[in-house]
């Protein structure tokens, strides 16, 4: 009884404490959210009605999304699960109905695009994919055909029920890759048995039946997919490379192949390029356009037409990036990018029937300086009242970035869908103003006389009281209109720090190889630089070399950038505030790369030191230059690194000899057939932590056991059985090898998270025996005394610190786990969860407390403890999102900020979310809401009524001595 | 401003009433009250010194003995009284608890700042009991008993928690330890 109303009283207190949610005006005040889709695989116009401003989008992320193509926003996004479940096979579209295949032919889905809304779903029979296209019966399209390695289904687009389902004749030889129809009330499968012959099934659409069955020889065929389309009144086209030729073959006929060789037609392969063919059908109901494209060179182009059997050559486009066809009612066009300088390409519109160019629909495409080249055309073509043909194009370039455009070449609004996959980031402190910076390099110069040194005093305190007053007046200006309406223009010039450095540059390496530079107070993106031949399955390390607290120096970013096949690395070396590459160049990698190493010693030009470990344990430092070097070999005996190689089980510490080689110190191995190594975790370099110890109840102090060399190491066991499986987590000194604690937390597995911070360690694990999430906290002291509290040195230190453990019952699962970060480590620590729902918890490390008592005593209660619960509990109002969702949050990053009390954080997965956070409330900031009128008129009051009584006071004392 | 004419004016007017009878003349032998009234108004010039009145004071030697006594007793009044203060100061201190709340707080400050104010005037006491025989031995009673009443003062301010005895009072001040190694690494690439 006791106890419940003393955890009832501490609820209370709890909920008084911690009620961190925002206030409704306080919405979009401190945090932006930015939504992504991903890579565009599919995209397609909205053109059932002429006024339509909509262009659907199904991704590589699984995300299908309707794109307002004023804006750019996303009016409606459905994320489907990741991996190959929910992979987005087809996207067909018709009037409002948008159709799609998902997860290897696993679903057919239907949505309605005006509002994102299911019409229908249905579960397909297993199978895996291969095409699915619509069947137009008696001029209208009415079903959907989906072909799979065994089988072909026809459903009604109108309520996905199954119309019939076939078997495929000898579908274990014949590798069924198409499927055609034009309306005819025939649906003809397309096979190949490669390099033998093209089988040809055709079936009623009626009902299922069997019509014919055509076998075509084809020995020189080996993808029917990539070689194929069907053009004109269902004739297959083929290209060959090796003979270099068209074929043909009537499907409607039992015919054979007709060969039309290239030369016939005066033409020319480029060496080495596998010609490619691209038709269109705007209609399901009706057979293709016989005029299509031969794609003959990287720049060449070929707008071809076949008629009564022969290929006529309509117009010859070279040089010509990118072919497009689009059609508007009965008109189809043919769109051409073609490379008019480095910066720009042009768009010109073509007719289809005729090849000739259309009048006034030349259309510019200006590149970027940093950005990757286009690959593809979406061209949604309109109708004008003239009833010419007017465009707007929609171009993706390799940097995933899209690009929405309208005629002459005004950019409409640009998407960088690369966002939707940061890997790494970094916040760096933005540069002072001008005349800042100006006042600053004041005090560096050396003084060249009193009368100019006064003279520039004077001038740059002009200057500033120039610069102060043009603020007061904008922030008057800005004062008297609403808040949305302020615009928060944010341009290289207006980039500073502000006083409290609450506004920083956030540093974002993506997986496409594009970095950003993203202002973290309005979420605008100043700066972008795509990196060309970045590998697909790189590996990024970023790194603050130099920030910018060392005017004049610039300050600089090195990202390094391994190829994991080759293992070979390059640096790339850059402004973070601009983005420019730096003058300086980097060494050359020609060793394969296994780790970096930034020390906190700098060279003359204030840059940290970056080591780089190759293959055969050697090191080579950037800057490399004499001083350094010459540090490096003083500091070497004190410079220590370790590697994990979780393919052999390795655990290994190195020490840096002089002659920059290295010599291994210490060796752990976990045996690779028992567990894996899942992860290594340190400290953050950038953490302070103010109180060295914990006071007690009988107020002693507890100190903590802050070694900064300790690492968390993580492993699960590769025996996935429920009753034998476990996750070990290793505490071991990095410098010497030293194992400070190791638990095994048994019946339990992963997917592991883990925060290593101060003098603990959170983790959260799936616990296999009680089916429940789980969360366990370590924590480390070193008792009653401080064995040396003015070094640390993990050489010395005899003792083994005490560990606490406790463990506590999630109710969720989670996707990412991160702590609080603050300037001085004063304030409390809350650890950031991010869950699946997409909401990020804030949650008090109060609560993971290995302290906490299950019997409540005195000194506990003196101690501030809460009594152990198993059960965390989650309150709605520490999701510090509050309903900006972050869809499938991957990694949460904090900073501080030059506030105490608040520290930046920004959630990043498909979507970005930038906030602040005030673990223990805003203690160095006067409240959102303090009543500066209520005190300046009270205190005002005061005044006056002091002068005034002060007044009266002496008339009656004048008075008084009168009488 | 005011002038002197108009004050006594005033003055006048107030003894109107016994003006009748002063017209006359009467003898008062109280010492005190005449020289109290020639005070009051010999300034004014105007008024004859009664019979018998002597302008300078009589030295009276008479009760000088007895005085003696009176100051002694009067003197370990003063050197004794902080240590009378002290059972009462107990009782506070006992009502007070340890609760640290303004109350308690203010009574504490009260019981710490008195003893250290006399302490600070101790040259004043002492001239005050310079008249005494016994003057060291008072002087040094009063010492003791200030020094006992700050002594309870700490003692209270002990046991209410507010002196930095804990370790955890300095905890604050321990600077973090330096770094000696410098540690990097991490999973291969």
């Amino acid at each position: 009884m006791a106890i419940s109303i003393i955890t009832g009283g501490f609820s209370v207190f709890l909920l008084c404490h911690f009620a961190g949610a925002v206030f409704e005006d306080q919405v979009g005040k401190f945090d932006w959210r930015q939504q992504y889709a991903g890579k565009v695989r599919f995209a397609l116009f909205d053109m059932h009605v002429q006024s339509s401003k909509k262009v659907l989008m199904a991704t590589e992320k699984n995300v299908f999304a309707s794109v307002n193509t004023r804006t750019g926003d996303l009016a409606w996004r459905h994320v489907d699960s990741t991996g190959p479940e929910g992979n987005i096979d087809s996207l067909l579209l018709h009037g409002q109905d948008a159709v799609l295949v998902v997860g290897d032919g696993r679903l057919l889905r239907s949505w309605d695009i005006n509002v994102g809304g299911l019409n229908w779903e249905m579960v397909l029979d297993t199978g895996s994919f291969q095409a699915a296209s619509f069947v137009g019966h008696l001029d209208s399209v009415r079903y959907v055909a989906v072909l799979k390695k065994a089988a072909i289904s026809l459903h009604y687009l109108s309520n996905g029920h199954q119309k019939w389902l076939e078997n495929l004749p000898e579908s274990d030889s014949v590798q069924y890759q198409a499927v055609y129809s034009e309306g005819d009330g025939e649906v003809y499968a397309l096979g190949l048995v490669p390099n033998s012959h093209i089988y040809i099934v055709a079936f009623s659409v009626e009902d299922g039946e069997i019509i014919k069955q055509v076998t075509v020889e084809a020995p020189w065929l080996s993808d029917l997919g990539a070689n194929c389309v069907v053009v004109g009144q269902g004739v297959l086209m083929c290209v060959d490379v090796a003979t270099l030729s068209l074929y043909t073959l009537d499907l409607h006929l039992d015919s054979e192949m007709t060969q039309i060789p290239l030369q016939t037609l005066e033409l020319e392969v480029s060496p080495g390029f596998q010609p490619v063919l691209t038709s269109t059908q705007p209609n399901a109901a009706q057979a293709p356009l016989s005029e299509f494209f031969l794609q003959l060179g990287p720049e060449h182009h070929l707008l071809l037409q076949l008629k009564d059997n022969k290929v006529v050559t309509l117009r010859d486009f070279q040089p010509s990036l990118l072919v497009s066809f689009a059609t508007t009612g009965e008109k189809t066009v043919a769109a051409v990018m073609a490379t008019k300088n480095t910066t720009a390409c042009t768009i010109i519109l073509y007719s289809a029937d005729s090849g000739r160019r259309l009048l006034d629909t030349t259309l510019i495409f200006t590149m970027e300086p940093n950005g990757g080249k286009p690959e593809r055309l979406y061209i949604q073509a309109f109708l004008k009242k003239d009833d010419s043909v007017g465009y707007r194009v929609m171009v993706q370039s390799e940097d995933h970035t899209l690009t929405f455009m309208q005629q002459p070449g005004r950019v409409m609004w640009t998407r960088e869908e690369a966002l939707s996959d940061v890997v790494t980031m970094e916040m760096v402190d933005l540069p002072l103003t001008g005349t800042q910076a100006e006042l600053e390099g004041e005090f560096g110069k050396k003084a060249d006389g009193l009368c100019s040194m006064v003279l520039k005093r004077l001038s740059s305190q002009l200057t500033l009281l120039q610069a102060w007053m043009g603020h007061l007046w904008k922030l008057f200006y800005d004062a008297r209109k609403p808040r949305s309406q302020v615009k928060n223009d944010v341009t290289m010039e207006t980039l500073s720090r502000d006083e409290f450095n609450l506004q920083k540059m956030m540093i974002m390496v993506t997986a496409s190889g594009k970095l950003f530079g993203i202002d973290s107070k309005t979420g605008t993106i100043v700066w972008k630089h795509y990196l060309e031949n970045v590998p697909a399955n790189a590996a990024f390390k970023l790194m603050v070399q130099r920030t910018t607290a060392h005017f004049p120096h610039p300050p600089q970013c090195t990202l390094l950038i391994k190829d994991k096949d080759t293992g070979l690395g390059v640096l790339h070396v850059f402004n973070p505030i601009f983005g420019k590459k730096s003058h300086i160049t980097p060494p050359s990698l020609p060793q394969p790369i296994l780790q970096s190493l930034l020390l906190p010693i700098m060279d003359q030009d204030y840059a940290k030191v970056l080591l780089l470990i190759d293959d055969q344990y050697k090191v080579s430092a950037f800057p490399s230059t004499k001083n350094v070097l010459q540090q490096l070999q003083e500091m070497a005996s004190s410079i220590f690194f370790y590697l994990a190689d979780p393919s052999q089980g390795r655990l290994a510490g190195y020490r840096l000899l002089t002659d920059l080689s290295t010599e291994l110190l210490w060796e752990v191995v976990l045996p690779v057939e028992v567990q894996k190594i899942l992860f290594v975790k340190g400290k953050r370099g950038n953490e302070h932590v103010h109180s060295q110890g914990r006071v007690m109840g009988d107020r002693s102090v507890l100190y903590k056991y802050l070694n900064p060399n300790l690492l968390a190491v993580v492993t699960e066991s590769t025996d996935p059985h429920p009753e034998r499986s476990f996750v070990g987590i290793l505490l071991i000194d990095g410098v010497t090898g030293r194992i400070i604690h190791n638990a095994v937390q048994r019946k339990a597995r992963g997917p592991v998270h883990l925060v290593h911070s101060e003098n603990w360690v959170v983790y959260k694990y799936w616990s296999s025996k009680s089916r429940r999430n789980e969360f366990s906290v370590l924590e480390l002291y070193e008792g009653m005394e401080l064995y040396n509290s003015t070094v640390f040195s993990s050489l010395d230190r005899p003792h083994v610190p005490q560990v606490l453990q406790q463990s506590y019952i999630f109710p969720t699962s989670i996707s990412t786990l991160e702590a609080t970060l603050t300037e001085k480590g004063i304030t409390s620590r809350h650890l950031l969860v991010g869950l699946p729902s997409g909401a990020i918890l804030s949650l008090p490390k109060m609560f993971l407390d290995p302290r906490r008592p299950e019997i409540v005593t005195e000194q506990s209660r003196e101690e501030n403890l809460i009594p152990y619960a198993p059960e965390m509990p989650i309150r709605s109002e520490w999701f510090i999102n509050y309903n900006q969702t972050v869809a499938r949050v991957r990694g949460i990053y904090t900073a501080p900020s030059g506030l105490e009390s608040t520290c930046l954080v920004v959630a990043y997965g498909l979507d970005i979310y930038q906030t602040r956070v005030y673990p223990s409330k805003q203690f160095d900031v006067l409240k959102d809401d303090y009543d500066y009128m209520l005190i300046s008129s009270v205190l005002f009051g005061l005044f006056f009524a002091t002068m005034i009584s002060k007044r009266l006071a002496e008339v009656k004392l004048l008075n008084r001595a009168w009488r | 401003m005011t002038s002197p004419g108009g004050q006594g004016g005033g003055a006048l007017s107030t003894r109107g009433g016994a003006g009748a009878r002063r017209m006359k003349w009467a003898l008062e032998l109280s010492m005190g009250n005449a020289r109290s009234r020639v005070d009051r108004q010999g300034g004014q010039g105007d008024v004859v010194y009664p019979i018998g009145y002597s302008e300078k004071p009589v030295p009276d030697n008479s009760i000088q003995e007895t005085d003696k006594n009176l100051v002694e007793k009067r003197c370990w009044d003063v050197a004794l009284g902080p240590l009378k203060q002290i059972p009462m100061n107990l009782f506070i201190m006992y009502m007070s608890g340890n609760t640290i709340s303004i109350f308690p707080i203010m009574m504490v400050c009260m019981m710490a700042w008195r003893p250290i104010q006399a302490l600070m005037s101790m040259s004043a006491t002492f001239k005050l009991l310079e008249s005494s025989s016994q003057q060291w031995l008072q002087g040094l009673v009063y010492l003791v008993g200030n020094l006992l009443g700050s002594a309870l003062a700490i003692y209270k301010c002990q046991s209410m928690g507010l002196l930095p005895t804990h370790s955890s009072d300095w905890l604050a001040f321990i600077e973090p330890p330096k770094k000696m190694e410098i540690l990097g690494g991490g999973m291969m690439l």
